[in-house]
């Protein structure tokens, strides 16, 4: 071994040893219990091949969280892809606008539990500021999180309110990487405002797009938190999400480990299949 | 021409204008938090809404830092979260920066398979491996220990801290190295003395990157923790709500103020930094 080799493993070793015990070892470790009986506190698990797996598609609970995780998924997309992008357009120049950009960045610097308890405070039914402007305005008000036509709306505007600031900022830089030539020309040959945004913005920032799609679907499926604090997964299942049911499955009922690592495989390879759908949507044709 | 140049600038005008209240709006669940925090609990409940906290009171804060014995103090879980946050942002620098630095700027074999091996692993998503990675961490006996929380929080980062700082390395002029390196330094003081300190801005990026994850994390102390007085601030919090929502939102909301208050900080010094990292951020895509 040269000594460069051995230099470079040297400066490695550290980082490697911890990726090694806390990812790699966990994924593979993972996919060995979700064939087993394991539970906490079990002394001896056995191989019990595809019986989780098997248990899952009789699981009325599981399709449940997964029909309402996809559902959030899918649904949210469309805000998280529109209202960041929106203001970045109107942030991209203009007055007071490095002040604006903190302002909307700003919740993004909030952890989950913090958004969580302020937004069922400004959506109690009974004494919360939502429903009393609402009710002011005419409109008739609700308890939105204890509806379950409304409960995943809720859920999703208040993402959609969180993690705002991060996708403008990632829009925000790939507007500037967009040559201002090109809106010259654009404006010289006469194009409106909404022209040029078609023809120039969307192309040139679809790589950015696809990032963004990609990085919320891996997110969303993923949705814990949000639902933790506002609803409970409740009124009912109504809000239950695929990481909830496992969570659940995991460390409150009986700790059923192999069970809750075989839903952690099913929801991986959920999430593969949306990322690589996404990438060959997105990436498709891409011409400039 | 000047009808033109002044019609611009009237949408400029409106479009500010509307931006402006929208920024307003956007942070009112914010100000209705801290406002909240600051009434005395009789006022609290009140319709209109009033968002001027008069007369303000600091009892809520007082009660969930040193007063309440219901749930774990705030105040501990404050310290706990710094503690985590910092120890975590410390190991994510430590071992990602020299991770980095070989994969940059020197050639061995292995080198491509390890990069692509840690780029590989960014799509892994967390939740996936809660299950094994508490088994691991029960087998350690780490369960409700700063370590426990610390060094899974730095494992999440740690792929994408290599990723950000061989981008940043590998855009480094070599001439410095090669002119430290005729002088006789070794390896470790190049990257020491040399790499390091020009990485200052980057590795500041990644920090307050590291920290905001590690303070913010819910799901990993949740279950990796289960003595109150361990929690860190989210748990904390969330336990809170139960504790308090049936009398008064007061003591919640003074924590959920206080929980936002040291990236707060960071936020208003290094705005900067802030936005570069979650830029740089975007780059793996």
């Amino acid at each position: 071994m040269s000594r460069e080799t051995r230099t470079a493993y040297g400066f490695l070793a550290p980082g490697l040893l911890l990726f090694a015990a806390y990812r790699l070892y966990p994924l593979l470790e993972g996919l060995r219990l979700s064939f087993t009986n394991a539970r906490l506190g079990r002394a001896s698990e056995q191989w019990v091949g595809w019986a989780n797996y098997a248990r899952l598609v009789d699981d009325t609970r599981f399709h449940v969280s997964l029909w309402n995780t996809a559902f959030y998924t899918v649904a949210s997309t469309l805000p998280i892809l529109a209202v960041p992008l929106g203001l970045a357009l109107a942030l991209n120049r203009g007055a007071l606008r490095t002040l604006l950009r903190s302002v909307f960045f700003f919740p993004f610097t909030l952890s989950v539990v913090t958004v969580g308890l302020a937004w069922l405070w400004l959506l109690d039914p009974v004494v919360g500021p939502f429903n009393y402007y609402l009710r002011a305005l005419g409109a008739p008000a609700r308890s939105w999180l204890a509806d379950p036509y409304t409960a995943m709306w809720a859920i999703i505007a208040t993402t959609v309110w969180w993690v705002t600031g991060y996708y403008l900022v990632i829009y925000l830089a790939g507007l500037q990487d967009i040559p201002r030539a090109l809106y010259e020309a654009a404006a010289l040959d006469g194009a409106s405002g909404w022209r040029s945004f078609r023809a120039i913005t969307l192309p040139l920032l679809r790589p950015v797009l696809l990032f963004v799609v990609v990085t919320h679907v891996i997110g969303s499926f993923q949705l814990f938190g949000q639902v933790f604090v506002l609803t409970g997964g409740g009124p009912g299942d109504a809000t239950r999400t695929v990481v909830q049911h496992l969570y659940e499955t995991a460390f409150q009922n009986f700790f059923q480990f192999g069970a809750a690592s075989a839903m952690a495989w099913v929801l991986f390879a959920v999430i593969l299949v949306f990322s690589v759908l996404q990438f060959r949507l997105l990436r498709g044709h891409t011409e400039y | 021409m000047a009808r033109i140049a002044g019609r611009i600038d009237r949408s400029r005008v409106v479009l500010t204008a509307a931006l402006l209240a929208l920024a307003v709006l956007w942070l009112s669940p914010i100000a209705w938090v801290v406002v909240t925090s600051l009434k005395p609990s009789e006022h609290i409940i009140r319709l209109p809404p009033e968002w001027i906290p008069w007369p303000a009171t600091g009892a809520h804060y007082y009660e969930v830092l040193l007063g309440s014995s219901r749930t774990a103090r705030i105040g501990r879980a404050f310290a706990n979260s710094l503690i985590v946050a910092t120890g975590s942002v410390l190991l994510v620098l430590a071992t990602s920066a020299m991770a980095a630095y070989p994969l940059a700027r020197m050639r061995f074999p292995g080198r491509d398979l390890v990069f692509a091996l840690l780029v590989g692993s960014l799509m892994i998503p967390n939740a996936v491996l809660l299950v094994p990675q508490y088994v691991l961490t029960q087998r350690l006996g780490w369960l409700s220990t700063y370590q426990g929380l610390i060094v899974p929080e730095a494992a999440m980062l740690f792929a994408f801290g290599v990723f950000l700082l061989r981008q940043f390395f590998l855009t480094m002029p070599g001439e410095l190295e090669d002119a430290a390196r005729i002088d006789g330094a070794g390896p470790w003081q190049v990257f020491t003395r040399i790499v390091l300190p020009l990485s200052q801005p980057v590795l500041a990026a990644l920090a307050i990157f590291a920290f905001r994850s590690a303070w913010n994390d819910f799901l990993w102390p949740l279950i990796a923790v289960n003595k109150p007085e361990m929690f860190p601030l989210p748990v904390a919090l969330a336990l809170l709500r139960s504790a308090y929502s049936s009398e008064s939102y007061g003591p919640i909301m003074a924590g959920a103020a206080l929980s936002a208050l040291p990236l707060l900080v960071v936020f208003v010094v290094a705005n900067r930094r802030i936005v570069e990292g979650v830029r740089l951020s975007g780059l793996k895509g």
